[in-house]
């Protein structure tokens, strides 16, 4: 049931984020307290999901004289065991996902717990953690030790909070979706900075409940102010699958590093098993091509050349592509729902694409959605509503290094003119654009834009067309239909005064029936046809103009 | 000549319809709509088409008038619903100041109808004169009723002095005017010269239209109408509309007109536009058009005939050597062998000649000028 706090690795690497800690988003005071509210979420929901609970998350954060901020972050999830507390939360490298490959929010566990590094660097501050587990409530202060990257745990208690078997009180937990496991989280940091802007709190919570319907969010501003994000959709994501890596999807350093942890007896057979599409057959293609390696040694004595050349070997393959049930999207219908509840548009239009590969053989999927109108886009500086295209990458948002990214560079030139928005900056429209792939090929350590490969850019592009052409319809038909109506009511606002003066005019007495008459031709006329007929009748024979001479 | 009754020859223009017509067909017009819209149809109306390519010149009868092409004005139509009800108003409102017996200006009847269209609507039934100016020409167009007929005024312009009586029926009092009792400034010309105008007596011979009022002065000062039995008018520049009207009806009376200008774009413009009438006026045609005025001068020719003229002709400007290029291009101009001699020749020595110049010599030259030009019958078409 628990087997996967079994999967911990511990690497003494403590010492090293200390000196590089730009490489975990700690860089920037606003982008800082982002990264920090984004650890602690994304471990949140995916506390969750592993349990198939519904999440509801808050987020509190204070405001401290001396300007730093406490970020309070609290869930319902399944709660962490008191004795694996310090390695998912102080140890780096440490976390469940490292040995995972899967479709995952964050891909290297190195998050909470460079959380708690970045409060001891900015504060000298231990974090509290309270975990409900099972029966248990553990209450604790938590350090690292950098030296040797070990967690230190004080001020420790531990209370009963249910009686009764364990496995009764997850199916209730399960069934009922009750408030009793969790974890919650305070810690005091420096260096941070709130913003309400785009790059902000805000924001990040805002896309984050879009791209995860099923989740329930409630955000505590410092100045007080309360946001809800409620749950658009009771159905839980389906967990991604365990999937071995695909050849093609690794790099010489993975292959080293699932080699030291191999426990196959010789190179054939740790490869042929920790690969997937990876056969007997394929493993003797192998040997032939790289004649003078030794395949009969130890997986851990495998070195960096020989790792190197292997990988190059693999790309020189065909390979069946790996499979693509391992990639789990939104969905369309809950990304329907989720921005109808959070952007309240007036039309929604979603693209449903197949999943593609890219790099020879890596399945990606790209969901792209645009809403249309009501609280669509975001506030520009006139406090006007503006174009915005926001970015994910398996459901989580990517707020910065918009520039870098291949999600923006391939809508960077799209011509919406063609789509029916005549301004893309003064328009309340939303782009959101989810990529989903057991491998995001992330640019950078801070996990915020995305590689521009041709084929990744190519799907993003097309997905957005057809996106784009949805929405075009639709504007099509509303620009028609207020085209009509406009028509309609510039003809109705002088009846009043042409029914007065033709009665005048003509000695007539009803001048309402009149108006009756006139505004029922009028309503008949543009209900349907709206051509305007030609106004100019030509004669065809010239002559003399007979009413006139006579 | 003989005084002529002119009664029986006016019955052939529409001009004068008097206020039962008038009202009839105002009446008739709203009528039919109202049956239009009662049988569930879109109420509209067809008119003669006022553009530029619907504006010919009758060859047979010798000037500019409306072709055949007809629009349509719709009120359900996005376009035209404004104008349609704006039209009707105007409509409604002339059928009010005929009733009333008032008359008012075009400027006049636009301040009766700048009132706004309702409380909930942000807009004026009229907001620009220009809007109902053009609309007063639509209405005329349409029921075949000159705007005069809508106890519609427009600025008086013209002065005329000579034998002739006009009996003038007005805010409910008769005043006979002779134009032999003007003194010096003469009788300046109504806009409207058919409504409650009758002409009793007109015993002149010729009509004499001077475009400037300094050489009407000079003419009057001589007694040049008395000593010539005709009559003189200036239009004091381009023609008015009553103007024209009193000329083309002295024309409809049997008497010879003629048309004394300035040798230039100006001058040759003025008798055009009253011998042909105008592009903006084609659709009154023959009603604002007196096709059989002769043009006495001056011209390029008296340069020749006249020797102090050669010292006073003055370099003519571009506008002049353009318009009269422009002229020889229209077929009812380069019709008359004179004209295109004329023409060309101010083409060639780049020169103009003012009416003023005949003064040079001698302040009473004009008179003799003009006098001797008829005599010997010395006139352009």
């Amino acid at each position: 049931m628990l087997d996967v706090f079994d999967k911990f690795r511990e690497y003494s690497v403590a010492e090293f984020f200390k000196k590089n800690r730009q490489m975990l988003g700690f860089s920037g005071k606003i982008r800082s307290l982002t990264t920090i509210v984004h650890e602690y979420v994304s471990n949140s929901l995916d506390a969750c999901e592993e349990y198939e609970i519904l999440p509801e998350i808050k987020i509190e954060l204070r405001e401290l004289e001396n300007g730093n901020i406490v970020v309070k972050v609290q869930d319902n999830g399944i709660g962490i065991p008191e004795k694996l507390i310090g390695k998912a939360l102080g140890q780096m490298l440490a976390g469940t996902k490292f040995t995972r490959y899967a479709q995952q929010r964050g891909q290297q566990g190195i998050g909470a717990s460079g959380c708690t590094m970045y409060a001891l660097l900015t504060t000298g501050k231990p974090i509290y953690v309270e975990s409900r587990y099972d029966k248990t409530l553990v209450k604790c202060n938590l350090t690292i030790d950098f030296k040797s990257n070990r967690p230190v745990l004080t001020n420790l208690q531990k209370q009963q909070i249910l009686e009764g078997q364990s496995q009764q009180r997850l199916d209730i937990v399960k069934e009922k979706n009750i408030d009793g496991t969790g974890v919650l989280i305070e810690a005091e940091f420096g260096d941070v900075k709130y913003d309400g802007g785009v790059y902000g709190i805000y924001e990040y919570l805002k896309r984050t409940a879009l791209a995860n319907p099923h989740a329930q969010i409630t955000l505590i501003e410092p100045n007080g102010n309360s946001a809800f994000f409620p749950r658009s959709d009771n159905k839980i994501p389906p967990k991604p699958k365990d999937i071995l890596p695909h050849p093609l999807g690794i790099t010489a350093h993975d292959l080293i590093d699932f080699a030291k942890r191999s426990e196959n007896n010789n190179i054939s057979s740790f490869l042929q098993q920790s690969f997937s599409r990876m056969s007997a057959n394929k493993v003797q293609e192998i040997k032939t091509l790289t004649q003078e390696m030794n395949f009969g040694k130890k997986p851990k004595d495998l070195n960096w050349e020989e790792a190197d050349k292997l990988v190059k070997i693999f790309k020189q393959m065909k390979w069946i592509a790996p499979a693509v049930d391992s990639i789990i999207p939104i969905g369309k219908e809950q990304i329907e729902k989720a921005m109808k509840n959070i952007l309240i548009p007036e039309f929604i239009a979603i693209a449903e694409r197949n999943p593609k590969v890219f790099r020879g053989g890596i399945p990606f999927l790209v969901e792209v959605a645009i809403a249309y109108g009501g609280n669509s886009g975001k506030s520009n500086a006139e406090g006007k509503r503006s174009g915005d295209i926001i970015r994910f990458a398996n459901k989580v948002p990517l707020l910065f290094d918009a520039g870098a990214c291949g999600l923006t560079e391939a809508v960077k030139n799209l011509d919406w003119k063609r789509y029916g928005i005549k301004n893309f900056d003064e328009c309340a429209i939303t782009i959101l654009i989810n990529f989903v792939s057991v491998h995001v090929p992330y640019t950078g350590a801070g996990k915020q834009s995305i590689a521009q490969d041709e084929e990744i850019l190519d799907e993003i592009r097309n997905a957005v067309q057809e996106t784009a052409r949805i929405m075009q319809k639709y504007i099509g038909n509303v620009v028609r239909e207020r085209e009509k109506e406009g028509k309609k009511k510039a003809v109705l606002r002088y009846i009043e005064q042409l029914s007065k003066d033709l009665s005048e005019l003509s000695n007539g007495k009803n001048t309402d029936e009149l108006t009756r008459k006139l505004i029922e031709i009028v309503e008949k006329k543009y209900s349907g046809e709206t051509k305007e007929e030609k106004t100019e009748i030509t004669n065809k024979k010239e002559g003399i103009e007979k009413s006139i001479e006579e | 000549m003989n005084p002529k009754k002119i009664e029986d020859q006016e019955q052939k223009t529409l001009f004068g319809l008097g206020e039962k017509e008038t009202l009839f067909r105002l009446e008739g017009f709203g009528k039919k709509l109202i049956e239009e819209v009662q049988k569930g149809e879109e109420p509209k109306f067809q008119m003669p088409l006022r553009s530029r390519s619907n504006i010919l010149y009758d060859e047979g009868m010798k000037f500019l008038r409306i072709g055949n092409k007809k629009e349509e004005r719709r009120f359900v139509s996005v376009g035209q619903a404004k104008k349609f009800m704006q039209t009707i108003a105007i409509a409604n409102k002339a059928k009010k100041f005929i009733s009333e017996d008032l008359h008012t200006s075009i400027r006049g009847l636009y301040y009766q109808l700048k009132v706004t269209l309702g409380e909930d609507i942000d807009e004026e039934l009229f907001s620009e004169q220009s809007e109902s100016n053009e609309l007063i020409e639509d209405l005329e167009v349409a029921l075949s009723v000159k705007r005069e007929d809508f106890n519609l005024t427009t600025d008086r312009k013209g002065v005329v002095a000579g034998p002739l009586k006009i009996m003038d029926t007005f805010a409910g009092e008769e005043t006979i005017i002779d134009g032999t009792k003007m003194g010096r400034s003469g009788w300046m010309i109504p806009s409207d010269v058919d409504n409650g105008m009758e002409f009793i007596d007109v015993t002149a011979k010729y009509v004499l239209v001077i475009e400037k009022d300094a050489i009407w002065q000079r003419l009057n000062e001589d007694k040049f109408w008395k000593k010539e039995n005709c009559i003189i008018i200036t239009p004091k520049g381009q023609a008015s509309r009553g103007t024209r009207r009193l000329i083309r009806k002295l024309a409809d009376k049997g008497l010879p007109i003629y048309a004394f200008t300035d040798c230039d774009a100006w001058g040759w413009y003025i008798y055009w536009t009253i011998k042909t009438g105008s592009m903006n006026l084609a659709y009154l045609g023959r009603d604002f058009a007196v096709p059989e005025m002769k043009f006495i001068g001056v011209t390029m020719k008296d340069i020749n005939n006249y020797g102090f003229l050669q010292k006073l002709t003055i370099n003519a400007k571009e506008v002049d050597l353009k318009r009269a290029e422009e002229m020889l291009s229209y077929p009812w101009i380069n019709a008359h062998k004179q004209w295109i001699e004329e023409l060309k020749m101010v083409l060639k020595t780049k020169k103009k000649l003012e009416q003023d110049a005949l003064q040079g010599q001698k302040l009473t030259f004009v008179g003799e000028y003009i006098k001797k030009k008829i005599e010997i019958n010395d006139l352009m078409p």
